[in-house]
Formats: C-alpha cells, sequence, structure tokens
C-alpha cells in the first residue's frame, strides 16, 4: 500500500482552499479485509484524505519547506458508506492560523448516479508546525521530504496544474525552491 | 458587554467543542488540565474559538505566560521566585492565583487553571 | 495490504475494555511515503487501531451480533508523539456508552510510558440482515471471516466466550 489517499486535485488557491478528489476501487487491497463481504473505503482513510487535502495547502503556507505535521483531530465525522465505484470530493478550508500552526475545515461529498451529493465525511484538523517548537529534543528530522520526492507528489496529483496564488498567478515549483526539470 | 452568564455559556461551547468533552463536565470549577485533559495543543484550539467567538485577538502568552515560567531569572529548584511571582500577578491579574502562591512549583500551574480562571480571562479583555 | 491493525489482543474485559498491540515495521510499504525522509505511523493507523480495538470489544462481547462496526464520530484526536519503525503502540479503548446501534470509547495510544494518542471515539454498528433481510447469508460468510481473524490475533487464554453477555442468536 501506497500512501497516496488524494488523486488529482480540481482547484487548489494557496492560502484559501483546495478541492480534490479520491476514487475507490475494489482493487484496492486493504478493502477485502474491510470488510470480506461488504468492501467499504475505511473512514479512517478518509480522514487521510481530507488530512492530505488541507495538509497540502497548510504546508505552503510555510512556503513547504517546514515541518508541518498532523496535530489533532478536533472533530471528524461520517455518514454512511463510501464503495467501491465511487468517487469522493473533498474540499478544504484554510481557517485561523498561529505562529505555531493552523486549522482546517474539510469536507468530503460523493456524487450519486442521479446527480443528487451526499456529504460523507467533515474534520475539523489542527496541523502544527513543528520547526518553530522544541523540535530537536524529539529526535525529529530537517525535513519530512527530500524535494524530488516531494515535487513528485505535487506533480502527480495535480497541485502545479491547477494551483494558484492569492492574485491568480500560476503556483511554480521554482517558487518554492522546488527541482525544475528538463 | 456580555454578562457573566454569557461568557461562561460560550467558554463553556469552546471547551466542549474543542476538548471533545460534554457540556456537562464544564462546570467552573473544572481543572482544564487535571479533569479535562486539555493539553498545550489545545490551549491553541481554545484560543481560536475564544477569539472567534468574542471577536477579540490573544496574544502567544497572554492566556498562560510561558516566557515568564522558563524564565531562569525568576525560577529556583522549580519554584517561582517572589519578583517572578510578582510579574506573574502582573500578567495574569484574571487568575486566582491563591493555591498556586502558596507552594509556586511551576509545573503546576497549569494543572489549576480553572473554567473560571478562563471566564475572567476574558472578561478581563473584554474590558 | 491486509488491514489487520491489530497484532495481538492482549486484554479484554467484556463490555469494558481491550488492550491491544501494534507493531511498526519496514516491511510496510506505505512507510516509504509517510514520510520519506521520516517514516512513522501515520496518525490515522493509531485511529483505525484504536477503531479495529474498539470494534474487538463490541464483538467478542457480543458474539459478532453486530457484523458492520465502523467509525462514525472522533472528538479530539491528539497526537503526542511519533511511532516509528521498531516500536510497539499499545492501544487500550475503554467503554463509555452503548446504546442501540452505536458505542462510544475513550482511547489511547501508548509507546512505554509515553502517549502518543489520546481521543473518544464512537462507533456505529449494525447487521446487513438488519437494514436488508436479503443479506443475512453475507453477515454469516462475515462472521466466519472474522473467526478466522480472531483465532490470529487473540492470544489463548484472554478471553473466555462464556464471560461474554449471551449471544445474540444469530438468524441463519
Amino acid at each position: 500500500m501506497r500512501w497516496f489517499w488524494v488523486d488529482r486535485f480540481t482547484e487548489y488557491v494557496a492560502g484559501s482552499h483546495a478541492v480534490a478528489d479520491k476514487g475507490v476501487a475494489l482493487s484496492d487491497e486493504f478493502l477485502h479485509d474491510h470488510w470480506l463481504g461488504y468492501p467499504v473505503m475505511p473512514n479512517s482513510l478518509i480522514a487521510e484524505g481530507m488530512a492530505q487535502t488541507a495538509g497540502l495547502l497548510v504546508s505552503e503556507l510555510y512556503g513547504f519547506k517546514e515541518l508541518v505535521v498532523l496535530a489533532k483531530f478536533t472533530r471528524l465525522s461520517f455518514d454512511g458508506p463510501l464503495l467501491p465505484g465511487q468517487c469522493i470530493t473533498y474540499r478544504a478550508e484554510i481557517g485561523h492560523r498561529k505562529e505555531i500552526g493552523a486549522q482546517a475545515s474539510v469536507t468530503g461529498v460523493i456524487r450519486k448516479p442521479d446527480g443528487s451529493e451526499h456529504q460523507q465525511a467533515l474534520a475539523e484538523i489542527f496541523f502544527a508546525r513543528l520547526a518553530n517548537d522544541s523540535a530537536p529534543d524529539k529526535g525529529l528530522p530537517a525535513k519530512l521530504f527530500d524535494p524530488d520526492d516531494l515535487c513528485h507528489w505535487l506533480h502527480v496529483t495535480g497541485v502545479f496544474r491547477v494551483g494558484v496564488k492569492a492574485d491568480g498567478s500560476r503556483m511554480q515549483p521554482a517558487d518554492y525552491g522546488l527541482p525544475v526539470y528538463g | 458587554m456580555a454578562s457573566q452568564e454569557e461568557i461562561f455559556s460560550k467558554v463553556q461551547e469552546a471547551l466542549v467543542e474543542a476538548l471533545g468533552v460534554e457540556e456537562d463536565e464544564v462546570t467552573p470549577e473544572a481543572k482544564l488540565q487535571g479533569d479535562l485533559d486539555a493539553e498545550s495543543i489545545d490551549f491553541l484550539d481554545i484560543v481560536f474559538r475564544l477569539e472567534k467567538a468574542f471577536d477579540i485577538k490573544i496574544e502567544r502568552g497572554e492566556l498562560f505566560p510561558e516566557d515568564i515560567l522558563t524564565n531562569t531569572e525568576y525560577l529556583q529548584d522549580g519554584k517561582l521566585t517572589a519578583e517572578g511571582l510578582e510579574k506573574l500577578k502582573e500578567r495574569m491579574p484574571f487568575a486566582n492565583l491563591g493555591e498556586f502562591e502558596s507552594n509556586p512549583v511551576v509545573q503546576n500551574l497549569g494543572k489549576q487553571l480553572t473554567v473560571q480562571d478562563m471566564c475572567s480571562f476574558v472578561e478581563h479583555k473584554l474590558k | 495490504m491486509r488491514f489487520w491493525l491489530l497484532d495481538a489482543i492482549e486484554e479484554v474485559e467484556p463490555d469494558q475494555r481491550l488492550l491491544a498491540v501494534k507493531n511498526v515495521s519496514y516491511s510496510e510499504e506505505y512507510l516509504q511515503d509517510h514520510f520519506p525522509e521520516f517514516p512513522v505511523l501515520p496518525g490515522v493507523f493509531m485511529l483505525e487501531a484504536a477503531t479495529q480495538a474498539a470494534a474487538w470489544l463490541l464483538r467478542l462481547t457480543d458474539n459478532y451480533a453486530d457484523t458492520v462496526i465502523a467509525l462514525k464520530e472522533a472528538k479530539n484526536i491528539k497526537y503526542a508523539d511519533f511511532v516509528p519503525p521498531g516500536r510497539q503502540l499499545r492501544v487500550e479503548v475503554t467503554q463509555t456508552k452503548k446504546e442501540p446501534g452505536t458505542a462510544s470509547f475513550k482511547v489511547q495510544g501508548t509507546i512505554g510510558e509515553k502517549n502518543s494518542l489520546t481521543g473518544r471515539i464512537e462507533l456505529e454498528r449494525f447487521s446487513l440482515a438488519d437494514r436488508d433481510p436479503e443479506l443475512a447469508e453475507t453477515d454469516a460468510r462475515m462472521r466466519s471471516y472474522f473467526r478466522k481473524w480472531e483465532s490470529a490475533i487473540l492470544r489463548p487464554g484472554v478471553f473466555a466466550a462464556d464471560l461474554a453477555a449471551p449471544a445474540t442468536p444469530n438468524p441463519a
């Protein structure tokens, strides 16, 4: 199992909000344990999808350069199953921000074949910015991602394809000191 | 100017939401750390909610003057010196520090902070 | 990968609490992404481990009456420390409320003496046949699968079924 719980960003406005899709497929191995006979997407992994959508927005606040980690789910709530063949759309918005971290609210909406929508998931998340805290005595690394790995993640999920800054200009890897290839 | 009841009810709501506790657990006497399991990360969440609920700005260290509590100038064997205690009282005019003064072990301060102290803090901020 | 977030159930008090462990190892593939420079058990997997521990407490206590036991609400899930490869997360769940269709728990994850996870969760629980009688057969297949799973992670002598509440009759 890899750890990519967002397939594709469809909207990304730095410092503000982001929208991303995640599709569920029966080829995902873990669905056969969760559960045999009644495969449904584990809600904990929907929580991760919401955290990744919001986390990439929050990390951008600090130029993708700092240690930003999930510190707290103030609240998580789920309503009904997300089934193989369905797609969930996460929408994250940045809320309060302080020197030591930022808050985000995220929803997960499933669009039904008849066009109706169902809000399946809701999260209020707090991300901590560890570099400004007492990081060294916790045995923390200088970074979570190698720039190549981070850049890869942002590219494959479409952040640089749809991402814009507050002034409407396109986000570019070079703006964040990330590698530019070719 | 909000009444004490209004302040309490908003503080209660903020604590219920930030800490995931039940409303009846949030009494004025309840200790934030001892009874409601609040930790440092929660204080941030609580501060966010208080700022929103009362339309105020709360700076870091205002509710809980970490800078005094970690300043070696004011510390001796883990306790706050008389000078430190004076500084603390200046910064926390809203808190009832009576119990803390009798044995000012720095680590205990957070543990003694109550819901009522938090209400007094808000009241002080709204003045 | 398998979605078995607990390696062993160590203590069970029916209708009250359950203690289980999860070992973290480099053979778990997702650690290469979470994070490339800092492999640690993802926070949501601590939450999933706690959810599974609570689900096992319900299954063992009620003799598998409910086949679907899922996370419905979580409040104040806090992460105080990381769990790197080589370490063991101990997960303890304490039941605080049990009502028809739901159950609530306080959850705690520790590594050694230190907390890594604290919070409160509410699970929803039902059997498929409750909602559609035609699915009783699927419930039966699920129960048989859960029993195999149980025999893998429940250490002998930890839980005696006769301590549990009387079994809810299985419609099959």
